[in-house]
């Protein structure tokens, strides 16, 4: 009960100040938050509002947010590189690797094609019209397959999948 | 390479086509970051951090508002500059309500969180209360903890790749099966090979139509299609057979070194 009255009163008061306002609202001036103008010292002679200006781009420019400089010793700095380049050849050896993999994956596949050409043509051409041959049955990339995850979802693996029955056989 | 092109001009081709499939399942969650490459990273880090610009307070929190009271009150704040006072890190340089030689420290108000201990029993509210504590799953599974080398929810961070035990020879492989009447291409030999063998509820994806790889034993030329399993299992329909899901490096263990070369470059 009291704090509804507390609410009334609270509702009551800016009407009420409102009504005194009206009176003194005919003298006063407009106020500007911002720097104050009125003061003894002048120093800017800029107007309120381009003050206003001046102030809020003050706060938004990057000297007053940016950290100062890292100055590292001699030592330090030696570290740095050092750390930095054994980043780059750990990279450097990955992407060789993967480069070198992907080279022999190829050659791989082209010496089996080869193979396949010399013993079976038919099986050879079969396999290469592959998944062009029909354009509305075209390969596409399968919705099922997940995107890795930091953490393994609640169910990891769909088990009960049952092959779909094609249309005719119905 | 145990394939070369010289054997084009021998006598004897390989006459008989085998095709053998490489079933793998992809990684579910991401790889285990190596000493290295965390190390690294944390550095880069704390570089980033201490490099940082000052957090824009007021734009997040309006001023005036509770939420901007509650993160205030949270925040230490940075140590001012007194004369005759000895600084042991240095002569401290605020601006903007931060200390300009060191990274800024904030700290964020966290939403209410019961105070109970997250393990409580009541397992019947506690999936539909949306002020849970969220606890990720264990990246370490069942499986992984007893070594199930037939079930698919183990190293979940790896390609997992499907092998089975011949019979005859005792000798793990990739599951290989014979050209036969029924079907004559090389992609549907391995799928329906594999459906013979383990059931048909499974959802596979072949990768292409093309052999990644021939390998040549005498009369018997065997080409490897590569395929993802998508969902389902693979159950033997004779429960002699021996199969197991192995990442590379358990793979390298199980078959002999010689078919370990011819195909190693292949997996991931």
């Amino acid at each position: 009960m009291s704090s509804r009255k507390i609410n009334k009163l609270l509702l009551l008061s800016p009407a009420k100040a409102l009504g005194t306002n009206t009176a003194i609202s005919t003298t006063s001036t407009t106020f500007i938050r911002g720097k104050r103008t009125s003061s003894k010292k002048k120093t800017s002679t800029l107007s309120p509002a381009a003050q206003r200006a001046v102030t809020q781009l003050s706060v938004l420019s990057a000297s007053r947010k940016q950290p100062k400089l890292l100055k590292l010793c001699n030592e330090d700095l030696i570290k740095h590189q050092t750390i930095q380049t054994c980043w780059s050849e750990y990279q450097k050896s990955l992407r060789e690797e993967r480069a070198n993999r992907l080279e022999l994956q190829y050659e791989a596949m082209n010496e089996a094609m080869e193979l396949l050409q010399e013993i079976a043509p038919d099986l050879y051409a079969l396999a290469n019209e592959g998944d062009e041959s029909n354009a509305s049955k075209k390969k596409r990339f399968p919705l099922e397959i997940r995107v890795p995850t930091d953490y393994p979802p609640s169910n990891i693996w769909y088990y009960d999948y049952k092959p779909e029955v094609s249309n005719d056989k119905k | 390479m145990l394939f070369t092109r010289s054997l084009a001009t021998k006598v004897t081709k390989p006459s008989v086509i085998e095709s053998a499939i490489i079933l793998s399942r992809t990684p579910i969650i991401t790889q285990q970051p190596s000493k290295l490459e965390s190390t690294y990273c944390a550095y880069q880090r704390e570089l980033e951090r201490r490099l940082m610009w000052t957090f824009p307070q007021y734009y997040y929190f309006k001023r005036g508002t509770l939420a901007e009271r509650k993160f205030l009150a949270l925040q230490r704040g940075p140590v001012s500059k007194l004369p005759g006072v000895f600084y042991s890190k240095g002569v401290p340089d605020v601006r903007g309500n931060r200390e300009r030689n060191a990274a800024q420290e904030i700290v964020l108000p966290l939403e209410q969180q019961s105070e109970d201990d997250p393990n409580e029993s009541d397992s019947a509210s506690s999936s539909h209360n949306i002020n849970r504590r969220i606890l990720p799953n264990s990246r370490i599974t069942k499986a992984d903890e007893c070594g199930d080398l037939k079930s698919l929810e183990r190293r979940l961070d790896k390609n997992l790749y499907l092998i089975v035990k011949s019979n005859k020879t005792g000798e793990w492989s990739f599951p290989s099966f014979l050209q036969n009447s029924k079907c004559k291409i090389l992609h549907e030999i391995a799928e329906s090979g594999l459906r013979e063998l383990g059931g048909d509820k499974i959802n596979t994806w072949t990768i292409s139509t093309k052999p990644c790889k021939a390998l040549v034993n005498g009369e018997k030329v065997t080409f490897f299609i590569k395929s993802h399993i998508l969902a389902g299992k693979f159950e033997p329909k004779t429960e002699a057979l021996e199969f197991a899901w192995v990442a590379k490096d358990e793979l390298k263990e199980k078959v002999g070194d010689k078919y370990y070369e011819a195909i190693g470059f292949l997996l991931n």
